[in-house]
């Protein structure tokens, strides 16, 4: 019996012999390949930039607003009638004054003087 | 003759290589930076780095706060009264195009922004003490590109009041029909 393992042992090719190491190995590729991919779609969709959980943003992070903030939903079926517009108006304009009420990326906080990286010198 | 074209063709080449590097010296010295500007980088490196940190996490926070407001303007409200108007075989073609524009507007945005946060992000990899002139570009590139976030804001701000406008024209033309 040991005789005829060591036979078949022997007539496996270098592949044969090591097939759970290839196996492990091409698991490998294909997972880092995999990720890879999920890496790069990560970056290139804008993900990266909504992820508040990377380092750097920790601090602000429990500062999101999480679902909708109380955003009401307006119903796409049923009847259109004097009623249901103003209903619609009235949701609208409550909605339109949160989203108009902060004027988000104004200033200009990368100015090079107010980095003080500017060629102007401080005065004394 | 063949040798003549060869030098003509040589001249050529030579011109527009000297060209191309006239060019890019110029581009390069566009903002020419003086020693004590340099100085001045270096000696303020770690308190500019610190405020680009701070702009970097208070401008991620306001993506994401603002971004699902902005969305939830067109996904929750404009599309959802759109359906409503059309489903009811009534007249949506103006709203449909505001619509349209807000939500284009709203894709701008989304780019405009991850153009700039990538900037950003360069600018802050960059050792300034170690590379002035690279990072005052860098910071200089994201500020432009940060304006220019801000102006997609004011044009999604002026969308949803078109919008409105939209829907009380479409409230007077839905009353005068009634009436008539």
């Amino acid at each position: 019996m040991d005789d005829h393992t060591t036979d078949e042992a022997a007539d496996l090719t270098f592949w044969g012999r090591h097939r759970v190491m290839l196996m492990i190995g091409l698991s490998i590729v294909v997972a880092m390949m995999l990720v890879g991919v999920s890496l790069a779609l990560y970056a290139s969709s804008g993900a990266a930039q909504l992820d508040l959980s990377r380092p750097g943003y920790r601090a602000v992070s429990d500062q999101a607003e999480n679902g909708d903030g109380g955003f009401e939903n307006y119903s796409a079926s049923g009847t259109i009638d004097q009623k249901s517009i103003n209903e619609f108006q009235s949701i609208y304009d409550k909605q339109a004054t949160k989203a108009r009420a902060v004027d988000a990326f104004s200033g200009d906080p990368l100015n090079p003087d107010a980095l003080e990286i500017s060629a102007q010198t401080t005065t004394e | 003759m063949n040798t003549t074209k060869r030098i003509v063709a040589a001249g050529l080449v030579a011109v527009v290589l000297t060209l191309i590097g006239v060019l890019g010296v110029a581009h390069a010295q566009s903002a020419p930076m003086t020693d004590d500007q340099i100085t001045r980088i270096k000696a303020n490196c770690t308190s500019a780095k610190n405020t680009l940190n701070q702009l970097h996490a208070s401008d991620a926070l306001l993506r994401v706060n603002r971004g699902q407001i902005y969305e939830s303007m067109s996904t929750k409200l404009m599309i959802r009264f759109n359906d409503r108007v059309s489903s009811n075989r009534l007249n949506a073609d103006d709203l449909v195009t505001v619509t349209q524009t807000y939500t284009a507007t709203l894709t701008t945005f989304r780019l405009d922004y991850q153009a700039y946060e990538e900037q950003l992000s360069k600018a802050l990899n960059i050792d300034c003490s170690k590379e002035p002139v690279a990072f005052y570009d860098a910071v200089a590139s994201s500020r432009t590109k940060r304006t220019q976030v801000h102006t997609d804001v004011v044009k999604l701000h002026q969308h949803i009041d078109d919008y409105k406008l939209t829907v009380d024209s479409f409230e007077l033309a839905f009353n005068a029909k009634g009436t008539n």
